[in-house]
């Protein structure tokens, strides 16, 4: 009992190693893809303290077990019962009301994201996706042309309208990082502004059917000058045939 | 002896019966009606209802009641069928609870190896990108029917965990209600026999969540596969009702609610959740069923422009109801888990449970507390945006009763004089696993963070994690702990160490690996990916992932191996090889049909390892 | 399900065999009891959720309550029949506990086909399922309206149903002698199951009738 107080320093020293190196473990199995839009980043803080708090509730569960398993195992020949402890309840409060302040604090930081992620921009521009069986239709709020290659414009917030047409699907750009579901009889709404021109994938994250797997369409962002003489232009002509 | 003495073969024929007997009705009342006479939705629908009632009747379980509506006398038979070989007895209806905890458990076990091998088909399909065996039809329907074939298995067993164990650790004969029980057991049989023979008319392609509108226009093995998911959840319902009467009814003296042996309130936690959830999630499929055969637009929003009297059902609502059963089943399935883990803990550190009120009360709390979170799958549904922010509030909270489980568990450890024999290191593998499901719950339960996260292997990863440490390896432990109880032989130690080497390294693999590829940005549910996710790494892990996957399932069948060989030729166990100080302990193994000779007493507390008052000690015979 | 079960359970089961004393007898129904309210527990919930899918669902495009113009007579006339049953329910209990067996076994036939006048109304009236009869207003398939009216109404008659053959049952042993006053648990049952049924619908005869703006009407 007395030798506790050296015990638990070594163990606060072993969390303290552990949870970085966990941390690190995390950071190079989780590898998620290019952050391209302006909601990416602070999704993608939150998600690195979520990591954090993870490395370290993980180092603390598993250290102290461990030590434990080493300092308490039965040695040969020993007959004696372990120590008659039945609880402590200061532990306990400390043990509930601890992760209770942990938790509040990242439903706050989250709901300071979400607002933030969500909020409407002023000079938002409005595009239609409609899902279907198994494939996308991509339109402009006051023009007939139809696409199936989603060309956005860069740097400019984004309100994407989605509608389906026969039955649940959803709308998500990995490097956008946010998604939404598609789902028939309503419109659902998904705001991101993409950051970074470049070529992307429109995948359906809900399962639709047989080719859910295959429900896939090719992402564009260019230059705000390019977005608009693509859909001058080349939509016009292509639709027009 | 013929074939038809055996309950299982009766309830089969009766099953096949029933469903024939169910169509030609449906065709009669169609032709009375000048209907064309075959119509496949309403035919297999009234065909799968008289299967369930066909096999219930056939195999005897509805006799007594039958006979209570004739006012006939029903005495108990006690003991194996008369005239009948002894074995016999666990092939049909019998009344002792002892003998209907090992029938769930060993169904149980059979989903089990029917939903992994299931796993293993479709993980080697995905074991390098491209498609290389599986239709896409035959793909979609394998995941559904993994998911919700492993469902029933978790049930069955933490029915067989509880039917065999909450008795006995009461002191009590039996059950409150022995039939009930055991037609408790037998729903399950057409049950499952329904949901697996889906597959043969068309199955159902909808994953085991079943969202409309797709499952309302899929093929017609839906009808089947709600309701055998129907009959299995009537099994829950009147199960957790006979374990809530039993535990609050049929304690000894001097057992309060807070000296009954750990694993009792976790059940009784379980069941309230049964009790109640479970309606739910039978009335959102029923609602699905009745929106396929008679057209009732519950999920349907019809075409646009239109109103009430022609549509304006609502997708959404479909999963408020569902998920309001189906985030709470998923504390339905672990908390009997985290009770063997405390149960099981205090025997092999020789020590009492550290904090045994709070443990308690954090399987309730929990129980509570998830019937307020469903909303945390839906939050990128479309519904309100208010209400992302308060299931986001909610759900973390259940982190906070479930962290409390962790501390009293090394609570428990600390100062113990552990032993590692193979039950042991089971808990030590479930207390591992779950923490790493429980951690990634949280970056899930946060809004912005399961943006991305949604609908990807990472949750996959995460429910895996919660499901294996929460049930699958507590429940081995608790198969191999009281293996000598039931069969009254030992197990051989060697080769349950061998398979718990072989099966904890290869599940960390298996569900780090899933988070890692859905972090990626692979969905769940596709069978195919794209080879150059994570720079081109994801290929190695998905291989990985089914390499491991193989070898949970070789531990599986070499746990098997060992206890058909063990019961046989294992070295004889003794009344109590752990030293345990739980009632079920103090009796003969196996336990004999009457399982208290004499009436239990309680004198002290049940984790009290150290003092010499024992729990509990029995009345000497003819002192009652 | 499971109602006839718990139902009948402690008339004639014997939990442990053995044991015919009235107190094993007071012990079992006490056990039976609590089975009972637990599977009424179990049950709202079914309830509680075709209620919420009604609430949710009949919500037109401006946000505004909606009901659909179901025939106010014939759901008034349902309704007392319902509520004046749950009283002859009680009579035939009392009746029974007082060892007056004739008012037992008539208050029972009278519940009965009280019950099924009720079943009738609404499978005739409300469903309009004999067109010959009655032209219904409204079918299953007819949007929101008709899936969450038949939803509801076809659970609850279900249940009547099922109460329907509970009560002939125990009328059928209560004519054969079984049941005293000290032993009657079957009847007990049989009769919260019916107040339970009843109560139901108290709840949903205004969801059902009286909540919310009549669809057409100032439309
Ligand atoms: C620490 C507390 C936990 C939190 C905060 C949490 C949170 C979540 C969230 C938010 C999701 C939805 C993810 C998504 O679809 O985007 C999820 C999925 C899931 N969780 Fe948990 N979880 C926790 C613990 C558990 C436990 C203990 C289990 C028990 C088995 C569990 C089983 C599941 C399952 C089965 C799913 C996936 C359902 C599906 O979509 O098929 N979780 N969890
Ligand atoms: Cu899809
Ligand atoms: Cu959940």
């Amino acid at each position: 009992m007395q030798n506790n107080t050296r015990h638990f320093a070594a163990i606060g020293v072993l969390v303290v190693i552990f949870t970085f190196v966990v941390f690190w473990i995390l950071d190079a199995v989780l590898k998620f893809p290019l952050a391209a839009s302006t909601q990416a980043g602070p999704i993608d803080s939150l998600i690195q303290g979520h990591l954090w708090i993870i490395a370290f509730l993980f180092s603390l569960v598993v250290v102290i077990a461990i030590y434990s398993l080493f300092l308490f195992r039965r040695r040969e020949g020993d007959t004696e019962e372990g120590q008659y402890i039945h609880g402590n309840t200061t532990l306990e409060i400390l043990w509930t009301a601890l992760p209770m302040v942990v938790v509040i604090a990242f439903g706050y930081w989250s709901t300071v994201v979400l607002v933030d992620i969500t909020q409407r921009p002023d000079n938002e521009i409005i595009v239609n996706a409609e899902g279907y069986q198994w494939g996308w239709n991509f339109s402009l709020p006051n023009s007939d042309a139809v696409t199936q290659e989603l060309v956005l414009p860069v740097d400019t917030p984004i309100r994407m309208d989605l509608t389906s047409k026969d039955v649940l699907h959803n709308f998500w750009v990995p490097e956008f990082r946010v998604k939404q579901d598609i789902v028939p009889g309503r419109t659902t709404y998904l705001r991101f502004t993409p950051t970074i021109e470049g070529e992307y994938r429109l995948i359906c994250s809900e399962l639709c059917g047989l080719n859910h797997t295959g429900m896939i369409a090719p992402v564009r962002v260019v230059s705000q000058d390019e977005f608009a003489a693509f859909w001058n232009q080349d939509v016009q002509t292509a639709s027009s045939k | 002896m013929s074939l038809f003495s055996l309950g299982l073969v009766r309830a089969i024929v009766g099953q096949i019966l029933g469903m024939l007997t169910g169509m030609a009705t449906t065709m009669l009342i169609r032709v009375m009606l000048g209907l064309p006479a075959w119509a496949a939705e309403p035919s297999w629908t009234v065909g799968a209802i008289f299967s369930i009632i066909g096999a219930l009747w056939a195999v005897g379980a509805l006799s007594d009641w039958a006979k209570w509506m004739k006012g006939e006398e029903t005495p108990m038979h006690h003991g194996p069928p008369e005239g009948k070989p002894a074995w016999t007895r666990y092939f049909g209806v019998d009344y002792n609870h002892k003998v209907i905890g090992v029938q769930y458990t060993v169904w149980g076990i059979f989903l089990l190896l029917v939903g992994g091998t299931m796993a293993l088909i479709f993980r080697t399909e995905l074991a390098e990108s491209g498609r290389q065996f599986l239709s896409l039809e035959l793909y979609n329907n394998f995941i559904g029917m993994h998911g919700f074939i492993m469902i029933f298995a978790i049930l069955l067993g933490i029915g067989g965990m509880a039917n065999y164990l909450v008795p006995l650790m009461l002191g009590a004969e039996d059950m409150a209600f022995p039939r009930l029980n055991a037609l408790g057991f037998w729903f399950n049989v057409p049950g499952s026999l329904l949901l697996l023979s889906s597959l043969f008319i068309g199955g159902w392609d909808a994953g085991w969540t079943a969202y409309p509108p797709l499952s309302a226009r899929g093929p017609i093995g839906y009808q089947l596969f709600f309701l055998g998911v129907f009959a299995v959840g009537l099994s829950s319902i009147v199960g957790s009702l006979n374990l809530l009467v039993t535990i609050l009814q049929m304690r000894p003296k001097g057992m309060s609610l807070f000296k009954m042996p750990i694993f009792c309130w976790a059940v009784f936690a379980t069941s309230l959740i049964q009790l109640t959830a479970t309606q739910l999630i039978g009335l959102s499929f029923l609602m699905v069923s009745t929106q396929r055969a008679l057209g009732m637009g519950f999920f349907d929003p019809g075409l646009p422009g239109a109103t009430l009297m022609t549509g304006l059902g609502d997708p959404i609502l479909f999963q408020h109801l569902f998920w309001f059963y189906s985030h709470p089943a998923v504390y339905i399935f672990i908390l009997p888990g985290l009770g063997i883990i405390s149960e099981l803990l205090p025997v092999f550190s020789r020590k009492p449970l550290f904090g045994y009120k709070w443990i308690a009360l954090s399987s309730l709390a929990i129980a509570i507390v998830g019937f307020l979170v469903w909303g945390h799958h839906m939050f990128v549904s479309g519904y309100a945006p208010v209400l992302r922010y308060a299931f986001m509030y909610s759900s973390l909270l259940v982190a906070v009763p479930t962290g409390v489980k962790f501390f009293s568990w090394l609570g428990t450890l600390w100062g113990g004089k552990l032993t590692f024999e193979t039950p042991m290191l089971f808990v030590l593998g479930a207390i591992s696993v779950f923490l790493i499901g429980g951690l990634s719950g949280p970056i899930l339960g946060t809004v912005p963070s399961d943006l991305p996260l949604h609908d990807t292997y990472f949750v996959v990863g995460h429910f895996h994690a919660t499901m294996f440490g929460g049930f699958v390896f507590p429940f081995f432990a608790a198969l191999y702990f009281w293996f000598p109880k039931v069969t009254g032989r030992m197990y051989n130690e060697t080769l349950g160490k061998i398979h718990f080497a072989i099966m904890t390294p290869a599940f960390w693999v298996q569900t780090l690996g899933q988070m890692g590829v859905g972090v990626m940005g692979m969905r769940r549910r596709i069978a195919d990916y794209d080879p150059t996710l994570g720079g081109g790494s994801i290929e190695a892990w998905q291989l990985s992932i089914t390499i491991a996957g193989f070898l949970i399932g070789f531990g599986v069948l070499l746990m098997l191996w060992n206890f058909f060989q063990s019961a046989e030729v294992g070295v004889l166990a003794g009344d109590n090889p752990w030293r345990s100080r739980s009632p079920e302990w103090q009796i003969p193994s196996p336990i004999p049909e009457h399982s208290f000779a004499s009436p239990m007493v309680v004198h002290g507390e049940p984790y009290d390892y150290g003092l010499p008052e024992p729990y509990v000690a029995f009345a000497a015979a003819g002192d009652d | 399900m499971s109602v006839a079960t718990l139902g009948h359970q402690a008339d004639h089961g014997h939990a442990d065999g053995h044991d015919d004393s009235q107190a094993a007898y007071l012990e079992r129904t006490r056990r039976n009891r609590l089975g009972m309210w637990l599977f009424f527990a179990s049950e709202a919930f079914i309830f509680i959720g075709l209620l919420a899918a009604r609430f949710y669902l009949w919500v037109d495009e401006g946000g505004q309550m909606m009901r659909p113009e179901l025939d106010q007579v014939v759901g008034l006339i349902v309704t007392v029949v319902l509520l004046l049953s749950s009283y002859f329910m009680n009579r035939a209990e009392v009746s029974i506990a007082n060892n007056n067996r004739r008012d037992f076994l008539w208050s029972l036939v009278i519940t009965a086909i009280l019950g099924t006048i009720f079943l009738v109304g609404v499978i005739i009236f409300e469903w309009g399922m004999l067109p010959f009869i009655f032209e219904g207003h409204l079918k299953p398939s007819d949007g929101v309206f008709g899936a969450v009216v038949f939803g509801m109404t076809g659970m609850h008659a279900l249940h009547v149903l099922s109460g329907i053959v509970l009560i002939g049952n125990v009328w059928w042993l209560g004519r054969k002698g079984h049941f005293s006053a000290e032993r009657h648990w079957g009847v007990e049952a049989t009769a919260i199951y019916w107040h339970y049924v009843d109560l139901v619908w108290i709840f949903f005869y205004p969801a059902l009738y009286l909540i919310g703006h009549a669809y057409g009407v100032g439309h």
